[in-house]
This record gives C-alpha cells, sequence and structure tokens, in this order.
C-alpha cells in the first residue's frame, strides 16, 4: 500500500504540481490545505502516514502547525518546505521536530521518501 | 509735579523751622520733656517727607509718596502745642489724632499705595471715622491735664475737665487705639507674608520697623488705658520710643530702596559670571540670583516654530496677564530673542530687569542659538531614523514580493519540468531528455542566484531567527573562512539586529574583496544596555573609513545613535567596531 500524504500550502499552482510529481512519485494524496489552521484540521481527520508542509502560510507558520501536530493525538512524519533554503531559517527546522526540509525545486517522490526514511531511521 | 513737589519740601521745612523757633521762644516754660518730644516730632516731619518725595519721584502714579509727605507735614501741627496760648492749645488739640491718623492709612496701603482687599478698605475708613472726630470729643469732655499736659493752658472752651465722662472717654479712646494698632499689625504682616519672594526683599525693613512701632504704640496706649494716667517719665519715655522709631521708618523705606540700587550693582557680578559662558542651567541661576526671583525662567525664540522652547527645547507657555507672573520681552534689532518669565513683583523695578537684561543679552542670544540648533539635529536626527526605518521595511517587502511572486513561479516550473522529464519514455530519443536536464539545470542556477539577491536584499533568517543564527548563517556562506566568537542569545530590537547584520556583512564583503584576507572573526555582545558589534580581519589593512561603503554603514550606525571605529592599520588587519545602544 502507498502511504497517504497530506499538502499544506497557499499557492494553489505548486499544490497540484505537487499532487501530480507526488502522486506518480509512490505516494496517495488524500488532501490538501490552503492555510495552517486548515492544514492541522485535515491532518487530525485524515490520519495521513506524512505532511508536505509550507512554512510561510498566511495564518499560523509551519513551525507552528508542527507544534500543534505533536501536541494532538496524530503523528504524521512532517516534511517541511519552502522557496526559500533550509539555512534561511538557521537550526529552527532542526529543533522543529520535523523529519526533514526539502527545497520547493527539488521535491520529488523519491526525495520525500528519502526523507521519511532517513527521519525513521534517525 | 515738580513745583508742587518744590512747594511741599519747602512748606515742610518751614513748619518744621516755626517748630524750632517756638521751643527757642518759648525758653524754659514748657516742660522739657516736651521740648525733646518737638525735636524728635520735626526729626520725624522732615524724614517722612522727604523720603514721601524720593518715592513720589520714583513712581509718580503711586500715591504712597504722596501719602509719606501727607505724614510728615501732619507731624509738623502737634508743635502748636508750644504756642503757650488758649488759642494755640485748642487747635493743637483739634488735629492732635490728625498725624497718627494718616501714618495708619499709610502703614495699611503701603506699599501699593491703594487698599487691595476689604479688610484694609475697613480699617482705612473705620481709622478716620472714629480717630479724627475722637479729638473734638476729647476738647469737650476731658481735662486738659488729662491729656498729658499738667502745665498746659486751659483751652478756648474752657470746659474740660468738669465733664464726668471725661475719664472713661479717655480710657476708650486709648483701648480703641489698641484695637487699631492690632487690625493694622495683622494687614502688615499678612501683606508681608503674602508678598512674593522677589518683593519682600525691598520690603523686609520696612515691615519690620511697622511692626516694632506698632507694639510699642500698642504698649503706650494700653498702659494709658489701665494705669490712667501711668507715671509721666514712663509716658514721656514710651513717647520717645515711639517716635524714635517712627523716625526710623523713611529711613528703612530708603534702605530698601537702596537694596535695590545695590541690586543693579549686583548686575556688575552677573557681567562677571556670563564671561565664563555658562551652560543654560547655569545662566538662569545666575539670572535667578541677579533678580532675587528664585521662579526666574528663560524662554527662547525660535522663529523657524513660532514658538518659545525650553534650553530643552520643550515648548513653553507664556503666563497670562495679571496671574502674578510677568513677562519682559528680550529683542536684538527689534527682533525678539528670548523671555524672561518672573515674579509680578519684579514690575516695580523695571530697571534691574532691564539692567540684568542687557548684561545677559548676549549669553541669551547665544543660548537661543544652540537652543535652536539642538531643536533642529533633533528634528534630522529624528527624520534619519525614519529613513532607516522606512528603508528597511522596503527591503521587507521587496524581499517578500520575490518570494511570494517569481521565486514561485520558478519553483512551479521547476517542478513541471520534472514532471515533464518523468513523461520522457526511457526508448525515446536522448535529445529531448537532455533538453529537459539542461533546462531543470539553468533553473536550479537562476532559483540559487534569485535567493542570493533576496537575501542580499533582506536576510529573512534575521527576522525569522535573530542576529545570532543569521550571523552564524553569514559565516557559513562566507567565501572566505568566518567564525562567529560571541553572538547575544534571543532577540533584540529589530532595528538593531538589521544594523548590526549589515555591519557584520559589509565588513565581510570589505573583508572578501579588498583586504585579501584569510580569516575573519564576528562577534556579538550585549553591554550597557547595547551591543557592541566587532569584525576584525587578518588582511592588508589601510581601509578607507570614507569609502562609500563604511560611510554608509557609519551614517547607518549613527542613525540608531551609534558609533562606528574603523580600525585599519597598513598591513595589519582591519577591526571594525560598531556601539549600538539598544534604546526604546
Amino acid at each position: 500500500m502507498r502511504p497517504t500524504l497530506l499538502i499544506v500550502d497557499d499557492h494553489a499552482g505548486f499544490r497540484a504540481l505537487a499532487r501530480r510529481l507526488l502522486g506518480s512519485g509512490g505516494f496517495e494524496v488524500v488532501g490538501e490545505a490552503a492555510d495552517g489552521r486548515a492544514g492541522v484540521a485535515a491532518a487530525r481527520e485524515l490520519r495521513p502516514d506524512v505532511v508536505l508542509l509550507d512554512i510561510q502560510l498566511p495564518d499560523i507558520d509551519g513551525f507552528e502547525v508542527l507544534a500543534r501536530l505533536r501536541d494532538g493525538p496524530v503523528g504524521p512524519a512532517v516534511v517541511l518546505t519552502s522557496t526559500r533554503d533550509r539555512a534561511d531559517y538557521g537550526e529552527r527546522v532542526d529543533h522543529s521536530g520535523a523529519s526533514g526540509f526539502i527545497p520547493k525545486a527539488e521535491l520529488s517522490g523519491a526525495a520525500v521518501l528519502a526523507v521519511i526514511g532517513s527521519g525513521r531511521m534517525g | 509735579m515738580r513745583g508742587l513737589r518744590l512747594a511741599l519740601a519747602l512748606l515742610a521745612l518751614a513748619a518744621g523751622l516755626v517748630n524750632l523757633a517756638l521751643i527757642v521762644r518759648a525758653g524754659d516754660a514748657p516742660p522739657r520733656s516736651h521740648i525733646y518730644l518737638v525735636i524728635v516730632i520735626v526729626g520725624v516731619s522732615w524724614s517722612f517727607v522727604a523720603a514721601g518725595l524720593v518715592a513720589w519721584r520714583r513712581r509718580p502714579d503711586n500715591h504712597t509718596g504722596a501719602l509719606m509727605v501727607a505724614v510728615g507735614l501732619a507731624y509738623a501741627l502737634p508743635g502748636l502745642r508750644l504756642v503757650q496760648t488758649p488759642l494755640g492749645f485748642t487747635l493743637y488739640l483739634l488735629v492732635a489724632t490728625l498725624p497718627s491718623a494718616v501714618l495708619a492709612h499709610l502703614l495699611a496701603v503701603f506699599p501699593d499705595g491703594r487698599a487691595t482687599t476689604r479688610l484694609q478698605r475697613v480699617f482705612i475708613v473705620a481709622n478716620y471715622a472714629t480717630t479724627v472726630p475722637l479729638a473734638f470729643v476729647q476738647l469737650l469732655l476731658v481735662d486738659p491735664a488729662r491729656l498729658r499736659c499738667p502745665e498746659c493752658p486751659n483751652d478756648l472752651l474752657g470746659t474740660g475737665g468738669q465733664h464726668p465722662y471725661g475719664d472713661a472717654v479717655m480710657v476708650v479712646s486709648d483701648l480703641w487705639d489698641v484695637v487699631l494698632a492690632g487690625l493694622l499689625l495683622w494687614i502688615v504682616v499678612s501683606r508681608w507674608r503674602r508678598a512674593p519672594a522677589a518683593r519682600r526683599r525691598g520690603l523686609a525693613p520696612v515691615v519690620q520697623v511697622a511692626v516694632v512701632l506698632l507694639v510699642l504704640f500698642s504698649v503706650r496706649q494700653a498702659l494709658r488705658a489701665v494705669l490712667s494716667p501711668p507715671p509721666l517719665w514712663l509716658d514721656g519715655a514710651l513717647d520717645l520710643a515711639v517716635l524714635t522709631t517712627l523716625m526710623l521708618w523713611p529711613l528703612a523705606f530708603l534702605a530698601g530702596l537702596a537694596r535695590s540700587r545695590l541690586d543693579r550693582s549686583a548686575v556688575g557680578d552677573l557681567a562677571i559670571e556670563l564671561e565664563q559662558a555658562p551652560s543654560p542651567d547655569r545662566l538662569q541661576q545666575a539670572l535667578a540670583r541677579a533678580l532675587h526671583d528664585p521662579t526666574v525662567q528663560l524662554a527662547y525664540w525660535l522663529p523657524d516654530q513660532q514658538a518659545f522652547v525650553d534650553e530643552a527645547a520643550r515648548p513653553v507657555e507664556l503666563p497670562p496677564a495679571g496671574g502674578g507672573r510677568s513677562v519682559t520681552f528680550l529683542r536684538h534689532d527689534g527682533d525678539t530673542v528670548a523671555a524672561l518669565i518672573h515674579d509680578a513683583a519684579l514690575d516695580d523695578e523695571p530697571e534691574l530687569v532691564q539692567a540684568v537684561a542687557a548684561t545677559a543679552r548676549l549669553t541669551i542670544e547665544n543660548q537661543r542659538l544652540q537652543a535652536e540648533v539642538r531643536a533642529q539635529l533633533e528634528e534630522v536626527r529624528a527624520s534619519r531614523a525614519r529613513i532607516v526605518q522606512f528603508g528597511d521595511a522596503e527591503r521587507r517587502r521587496v524581499e517578500r514580493n520575490l518570494h511570494d511572486g517569481a521565486q514561485q513561479r520558478l519553483v512551479n516550473l521547476s517542478l513541471a519540468l520534472g514532471i515533464a522529464r518523468s513523461q520522457v519514455p526511457a526508448t525515446a530519443d536522448g535529445e529531448l531528455a537532455a533538453a529537459l536536464d539542461e533546462a531543470a539545470r539553468e533553473l536550479r542556477l537562476a532559483l540559487a542566484e534569485l535567493r542570493e539577491l533576496a537575501r542580499g536584499i533582506h536576510p529573512v533568517i534575521l527576522s525569522e531567527a535573530g542576529l545570532g543564527p543569521a550571523l552564524a548563517s553569514l559565516a557559513e556562506r562566507s567565501p572566505i573562512p568566518a567564525t562567529v566568537a560571541a553572538a547575544p542569545g534571543g532577540r533584540l530590537p529589530a532595528r538593531v539586529e538589521e544594523t548590526a547584520y549589515y555591519v557584520a556583512s559589509e565588513a565581510l564583503a570589505n573583508a572578501a574583496k579588498h583586504a585579501h584576507a584569510t580569516a575573519v572573526s564576528i562577534s556579538a555582545r550585549r553591554c550597557d544596555g547595547g551591543l557592541v558589534v566587532e569584525v576584525g580581519d587578518d588582511g592588508v589593512g589601510g581601509a578607507d573609513p570614507n569609502g562609500s561603503g563604511l560611510r554608509g554603514l557609519a551614517d547607518r550606525v549613527a542613525a540608531l545613535d551609534g558609533h562606528l571605529r574603523v580600525d585599519s592599520p597598513t598591513g595589519r588587519g582591519t577591526r571594525i567596531t560598531a556601539e549600538l545602544p539598544c534604546g526604546s
């Protein structure tokens, strides 16, 4: 069975492309959310295996979404993503509890699998 | 006016001389004590007239001077008692109470020259209305022997002394005098207590003498009422004491005037003090001393703002007219330079205020210019800080626009290319796959360049994670090895973080571009509520602090009221230090 995945990003164009890319890259995309609070709600409802989470969101940022998910009953693997570099966020990504970080331009099914694979091993 | 004053002076002189002539003519006939008294009375008369004329000339619009002359002339009248005839003695009895009545009037209104309270008005009316008619009553009812004049001739009516109520009238009259004197004492003392500090100085001698006088007078009248009559020696001695004190009163008045004159000579001290270019605080204190008014306030006129300000460029409201505070404007070539706000009591001494103002004008003008410059500097400083803040906000906005716009589109393009690439069957012509791979590579480079550009415009990490991580990231990306020796934990005000970051970033860029350095060390430490950023390299040194990069950095630091130091001896590396106050 393919792992289920939720996309949280405020750009519809990016969500559509990511859905196609990851759908053909080994994941079953079960939902999309356009802001942080909708993302938290969708994750609790859909219980996906993986959440692809943009850091820059219009309401609460990705780190805050992550913190709320960790406090909640569901514990999906979270992959942070951003147009910016990981270095632009300093050590916040390391301390966030996410499985990993993928720059948006380098997103692919293989990249996500690699991150959650290494996250599990770590 | 001058003619009138001259005439009055001559009249007083003549009256005094007549009194003295009467003494000579009388020879040994009247009691010796009367002769002494008349001599003292002539002294009182002349001293009041002389001091009154001085006061009159000084302030023609104030009635005090005229009133003092009136007191002086009135005191020439009791000499009539030396005319050893029934007519002379009768006239003496009729006017005997007039001098003290006019004197009481003077003391009640001094120094304003008119009654200012209800109590004063009531007192003046009651004083004249009772004491002057009392003379007639005494003339009609009282034995001349009871009037402290056993050897005096009989009066014209010749009825005095026979009346059974004569003694009672005298006792009531003396007691009434005590009551009036008590009221007057109250009026004098409360006027003194209400007087502002600036006026008390001139009033002090006059008030002191008046208090002594009124106490002595009350004692004399009380003894007369109680002992009726007291022994002649005692009464005569008290009489002499009262009159001698009275003679001192005009002298005390002149002493008060002399004090004001001395004050004006104290302007010389002010001039010496001003030689040392005092601070605005010291100037104000010196003015307060010279004017004997601790409440003096100096306000400088700022033509730019059309407003008065204090030495710290804060606006100053001028007091409204008639509120106990007065304003003297200082002008230069017809332009207002400053305003002296002082106690209204100083309006009595315009010469003093003008002398002080003229002496201090240059210093005040100087201070005014400084206040003006300070106000302008404050304005420039605020606008410079606003410009920097606006610039920073604008850079944040541009970076965000890049991130949300062009970068996002290029990212989407990259993903679309990835999808396209994955659709190319492995069996297909290799050229399509190669072209797509080439496009993806170019796109990655474009995205990397765009990210670098955005970071140069505004480092997101600074607002996201703070100065420490931002400096670490800066060091990581530096083309020459750089270490962060110290960085403050936690967050600082955004403008401090941004300025500190730009200092480090510009210094790193210089080290790489111009200094040919091989190692750079960055440190940022909290210090005395501020932040000290230091960047040192091991390059060739000789950096020009006035080069455009460092000059711009110095301006940025100065916009936060900080200091930038560039220490760059040739051949021994460069050290750039920025001290940034965290301020409010």
